[in-house]
């Protein structure tokens, strides 16, 4: 019986204490542990929200990314394909100057070559003329010192004349 | 959607559930009382003191004037706790140990040992036993065994929760609970998520938060305190009936400051109900109406019987020790391991127990909260 009687004294104390802390703990505790956790969680769901919506631009910026990349390649492709082309038509107009320049100088050569050797012989005739002259100069020279022999050359000379 | 369903259900819970408290309270006691009856007549066959079970189960869970923290042969060391009465107009102040352990009187007034108001203070004539049989009214607010308990744990639990607060802000919302709040967090968010919001409307659910939270954390708090055997723990708290019944009556007074006119329609008038129901004789809202009242005891005898069933069976494992040992010492020790693996088994279940009866209490508070608040448009 005792068990199950209720006492005004613990009824009192209680009702008291208990009242205390509801209006203690309403105050002092519930209040900022309850709105920090409604603030963290707002925080959290705008956090992911946010999250969300990074990661679909991010996504977004990946594909254009991608497409940027691909537009790139292809013009690189293109540029290094023109860029070969006119290397090759550059190479191929060098080498041609080249041979023309080339064919040039040889012929400019060649002429030379021959007008100097023209010139040359040219000039070995005439010194061999010149020698020659000399020569017959200096042989004439000899044979005639002599009058004697020089008279007999003109006579034979004049008889040679008288033959004919 | 969710008025309709719930509160057409609900009488039955209310009933179901009265029944229950009642029949566990009629099993605790009963229990007691065997214990009682069995343990006694051993009495004169040893010479050496024999162990009423029942009287100690039943001295343990009941409210004392003094915190008894043990017996060392005849000497009983304890706490003397103040005493305060009023009577025919006059205060009286004094400490307990004046009582001497309930064996004297002191000023005219003595601890009942038997009759209905055993246990409790009375007003005795001048020889200091007899109970004074024209006594008047005598008011006993003494700071009690279980008051002490309970100013101590509101003490704890408002140091506790407002460090918590403190943490919190002083940490800001951008940081993960560390410590302590991290442990009492999840025991937060869960009375919010899973009691307070999942009984009462949303827009209804901030203006009884605070109360909820706070009778969970009261009682949780109260129910741990009670499973540690010695001082500050120790007292019945919880499984005192002034205590939970002064807890149903905040619940009670709570659920009625904030009822709105539909609660009331709901009980007098109740929708969906057959007119002959209601008239001529009013079946229906003498109905509704006791399940008002119902409900608060429902609430106090629910939390009451099973707190005190469960002190009562770890004490009754306690005692087996020492009621074997007094037929052979022998046999008290061969029982103890045994004993001992059941006590920590029980301790075990009253943790889950404290838990439980905790978020029941809270859980069908929230439940009432959310039937006296419906929609206005039913």
């Amino acid at each position: 019986m005792e068990l199950i009687s209720p006492g005004i004294g613990l009824i009192f104390w209680m009702t008291l204490s208990f009242g205390l802390v509801l209006i203690i703990l309403r105050r002092f505790a519930w209040k900022p542990i309850l709105s920090t956790i409604r603030e963290r969680e707002l925080y959290i769901a705008s956090s992911i929200r946010e999250s969300k919506r990074i990661q679909r631009e991010l996504a977004e910026l990946d594909s254009t990314k991608e497409k940027l990349l691909l537009q790139a390649k292809d013009k690189a492709e293109e540029v290094i394909h023109h860029a070969k082309k006119e290397g090759e038509e550059i190479i191929r107009k060098a080498q041609q100057q080249a041979r023309e320049e080339a064919t040039k100088i040889i012929d400019a050569a060649k002429n030379s070559i021959n007008a100097e050797r023209k010139a040359a012989e040219r000039e070995i005739r005439q010194q061999i003329v010149n020698l020659t002259v000399d020569m017959a100069k200096q042989l004439l020279e000899e044979e005639f010192s002599d009058e004697n022999r020089k008279n007999q050359y003109v006579e034979r000379l004049l008889e040679g004349i008288q033959l004919n | 959607m969710r008025d309709k369903g719930s509160s057409g259900n609900n009488p039955f819970g209310v009933y179901r559930f009265l029944f229950f408290g009642l029949a566990i309270a009629l099993v605790v006691s009963v229990f007691g009382e065997n214990v009682h009856a069995s343990a006694a007549p051993n009495d004169e066959q040893k010479e050496r003191p024999e162990l009423d079970a029942g009287k100690v189960i039943i001295d343990h869970v009941l409210d004392a004037y003094d915190w008894h923290l043990a017996d060392y042969g005849d000497i009983h060391i304890s706490i003397p706790l103040p005493v305060i009465l009023m009577y025919e107009g006059k205060w009286y102040f004094f400490f307990s140990h004046k009582f001497h352990h309930g064996k004297y009187a002191y000023k005219g007034f003595r601890i009942a040992s038997e009759g209905t108001k055993k246990g409790k203070i009375i007003r005795v004539l001048d020889d200091g036993v007899t109970p004074d049989p024209n006594a008047s009214f005598l008011l006993d607010i003494s700071i009690t065994k279980n008051v002490l308990s309970i100013i101590i744990a509101s003490f704890l639990l408002c140091w506790l929760l407002i460090t918590v607060a403190k943490s919190y802000t002083h940490c800001g919302p951008h940081r993960a609970p560390r410590g302590i709040s991290a442990f009492l967090e999840p025991l937060i968010l869960f009375v919010r998520d899973d009691i307070v919001r999942s009984a009462i409307p949303e827009q209804h659910v901030n203006k009884f938060m605070p109360y909820l939270l706070s009778l969970f954390f009261f009682i949780f708090f109260n129910n741990l305190l009670g499973l540690i055997p010695f001082f500050p723990g120790g007292a019945n708290v919880t499984g005192s009936i002034s205590v939970t019944l002064t807890l149903a009556l905040f619940t009670f007074v709570t659920l009625h400051f904030f009822a709105n006119r539909e609660y009331w329609k709901h009980i007098f008038n109740t929708p969906g109900v057959p007119v002959w129901l209601k008239l001529p004789i009013p079946l229906m809202p003498l109905i509704e109406l006791v399940g008002v009242f119902v409900k608060p005891i429902v609430l106090t005898l629910r939390l009451f019987a099973n707190i005190t069933a469960g002190h009562m069976i770890i004490l009754g494992f306690v005692s087996l020790i020492f009621v074997a040992g007094s037929s052979s010492i022998l046999m008290g020790y061969a029982l103890s391991p045994l004993t001992i693996i059941f006590i920590i088994f029980m301790n075990f279940i009253e943790l889950l127990v404290a838990f439980i009866q905790a978020f029941v209490f809270t859980f069908f508070s929230a439940i009432f909260f959310g039937m006296a608040v419906p929609d206005e448009h039913h």
